[in-house]
């Protein structure tokens, strides 16, 4: 079989490594800046789809479906982000006879709309998070969105129907403030989704983000999987997540693993896909939406059970049985964390840091795995999400995995652009994270309440061993530009000599 | 040689010295003397081996040279002259050798005359939250800027008031555009 990987990045490597390990061959997409990338690098052939704006490459149906025929690619991956949630690519996808590695186009259209998805969770017995019904009406007045906003009630979200990543979602504390965030809201959902339709949801106020994996295969199976714990969150998109939750007991693990497969099974979902869910202080849940696609935090699953997901979605797809025991899919082995690596500078709020990565060299050694996505002599561009690599950790318990954590990340280096390594040493240091005292909304407070102060903070030995090796620096290059005082002046003794009677003359 | 080293707000006076011995260093640290052993490790890397002394093993007076420190630095090239961004175990800093102390060191926060907010990376103006005259506190939003999918709010350095603004929503800029001035 020949997969066409529909995605670049830490994605695409990731897919490649499934492909290859199974025997299939491989076929990347690019834009004109991935030219150099690693997933055009790794995979068997590469095919160039457009440039650098994602309309006109990653997010272009026509131009990727050519390639897979180009290409003779019998299935397309489509990862996550760009069209691994776009209906009319998986039907493109199967009207050109490929094989779509994900769910059925129909899945994806009304899982996707996240008020379909609300209904069909409440019909299957699951409680959703108090909201609006449907979408609000294009042309709502304001008296029409005050109205709709107080029966939901404050402190609420806005978020947009065809949402996901953060993007198109705004809070809301208090009635002053609905207008503009459903204004904002719209014109962000706009522009990543192409689709304005917005809803209300109320905000719980210290509610944990906690999210079934599950797989369902042709023959009506699925299996649920131990719960991800991804409440480490800045400004609603994920950058920390754990597997098991220290918050879910195996009581409750049952139960919400029962609610994620009931929704799954009224929809005859097939595939990978994700129910997530909010778990509230008093230990209910609520069904919050459904991700119809492989997701960036799938890693931790696969290090706690021990089964390669992106394997099993590619078996799957080609009509086998789902074969694995539902109580090992349901118990966690140990424990992992994986840190979401972006080129972004943490002492600059988080400001993208693109450019040219001068020097890498990632983590490794026991219980580490790192799913990168960049090499160095790689320029990050632009255009894309700023995640450069997931770094994962796992232990037999969670403080051993915080511990390896920390040793993987110090032992990290990624030279030339800035990127989020110093944050997550910082908060592997926080009293509360490391207990596991967090919500969802506990990152965005404890960011707040720094002010911006630097996530580096080096101990009085560190500082002096840094300030020698500057200076050190400092001083063997200003050598070696003298030595550089002539071609020849360091090779030929003989010049030398000249040159030296020529100054004592 | 000998230089002024800023590293996170402290200054340092470090001279440097070489030894007989390839590799090995005399450093001053604030006239602290240290041997030091350093090795290239690539083009951005500095292995430093901080020698000391300890007690030879049996012998009431002899010592043997030994390392006690061992530290892996990367050191990458900052934007200015003298400017370097350096890491070690995963935290990162900037450090300034023989540098003027910029702007952004002496406080921003309480500062006088112009200041600029520049685009830092290329992106496209989404919002332009304030107009010319408007006063602004010290890291108020000014200017969102989106750029690898996420919108990016600037702010201002220090309070003040709003000079000009150089950009209007949807303007594509280039980094290091300035995008608005706070006098």
């Amino acid at each position: 079989m020949k997969v066409l990987i529909a995605n670049r990045g830490e994605i695409a490597v990731r897919i490649i490594r499934a492909c290859r390990e199974m025997g299939h061959s491989t076929v990347a997409v690019y834009s004109d800046c991935d030219r150099d990338a690693r997933h055009v690098r790794d995979a068997d052939t590469a095919v160039h789809i457009g440039a650098n704006d994602a309309k006109s490459s990653y997010l272009n149906i026509d131009a990727i479906v050519a390639a897979a025929a180009i290409a003779k690619a019998d299935a397309v991956h489509p990862g996550y982000g760009f069209l691994a949630e776009n209906a009319a690519f998986a039907r493109a996808c199967a009207g050109a006879g490929l094989t779509f590695i994900g769910p059925s186009a129909d899945a994806i259209d009304l899982m996707g709309s996240k008020t379909a998805a609300r209904t069909a969770a409440v019909a299957a017995g699951v409680p959703v998070v108090p909201g609006t019904d449907a979408p609000l009406a294009a042309a709502a007045s304001d008296d029409e969105l005050r109205r709709a906003a107080s029966a939901v009630g404050f402190p609420l979200m806005v978020k947009a129907v065809a949402g996901g990543g953060g993007k198109g979602m705004r809070v809301v504390e208090s009635p002053a403030g609905l207008l503009t965030a459903v204004q904002t809201a719209r014109s962000e959902a706009g522009s990543a989704f192409g689709d304005t339709a917005v809803y209300l949801e109320r905000r719980l106020t210290k509610p944990r983000h906690i999210e079934i994996q599950l797989l369902g295969d042709h023959h009506g199976t699925i299996v649920p999987f131990v719960e991800r714990e991804c409440s480490i969150q800045r400004r609603h998109q994920k950058v920390v997540e754990e597997s098991p939750s220290i918050a879910v007991p195996p009581a409750l693990r049952e139960r919400m693993a029962a609610a994620a497969t009931a929704v799954a099974k009224s929809v005859g979902y097939t595939n990978a896909g994700t129910i997530e869910f909010l778990l509230d202080e008093d230990g209910s849940f609520h069904f919050l939406e459904m991700n119809t696609r492989l997701q960036v935090e799938h890693p931790v699953t696969e290090m706690v059970t021990d089964i390669d997901l992106v394997q099993w979605q590619i078996r799957i797809a080609r009509g086998e049985r789902l074969d694995i025991d539902p109580v090992r899919a349901l118990t966690p082995n140990g424990h992992a964390i994986e840190c979401r690596i972006y080129a972004e500078d943490p002492d600059q709020g988080f400001m993208p840091s693109p450019g040219l990565i001068r020097g890498l060299r990632a983590a490794a050694g026991p219980g580490v795995r790192d799913d990168g996505g960049v090499v160095a002599g790689y320029t990050v561009p632009v255009f894309y999400d700023s995640m450069i690599a997931k770094l994962i950790a796992w232990a037999p318990s969670r403080p051993e995995a915080l511990g390896r954590m920390a040793r993987a990340l110090a032992e990290y280096q990624v030279l030339g652009i800035r990127t989020t390594i110093p944050f997550f040493l910082w908060l592997l240091d926080q009293p509360d994270y490391l207990d596991g005292r967090y919500d969802t909304t506990y990152l965005d407070r404890v960011l707040a309440e720094r002010r911006g102060e630097s996530f580096s903070s080096f101990s009085s030995d560190d500082t002096e061993a840094i300030a020698i090796a500057a200076a050190v620096d400092t001083f063997l290059k200003a050598s070696a530009g003298k030595a550089d005082g002539g071609p020849a002046a360091t090779r030929s003794g003989w010049v030398q000599v000249a040159r030296r009677e020529a100054l004592r003359g | 040689m000998t230089f002024e080293v800023e590293v996170g707000g402290r200054t340092f006076t470090v001279a440097v010295e070489r030894t007989d011995r390839a590799g090995r260093f005399r450093v001053a640290l604030d006239g602290v003397p240290r041997l030091i052993d350093v090795s290239r490790t690539g083009d951005f890397g500095l292995s430093l081996l901080v020698m000391g002394t300890v007690p030879l093993p049996g012998s009431e007076q002899g010592t043997v040279p030994l390392s006690l420190r061992s530290a892996d630095v990367q050191i990458v090239p900052g934007g200015g002259r003298g400017e370097l961004f350096v890491g070690l175990q995963g935290r990162t800093i900037d450090v300034t050798v023989n540098g003027r102390r910029s702007a952004h060191a002496e406080g921003p926060l309480h500062g006088h005359g112009q200041v600029t907010i520049v685009a830092p990376m290329p992106g496209r103006v989404v919002r332009v939250l304030v107009a010319a005259g408007d006063p602004v506190d010290v890291r108020q939003p000014v200017v969102v800027v989106e750029a690898m999918k996420m919108e990016n709010e600037l702010r201002a350095p220090r309070a003040g008031h709003v000079r000009e603004i150089a950009v209007a929503p949807g303007t594509s800029v280039e980094a290091g555009r300035v995008l608005a001035v706070i006098e």
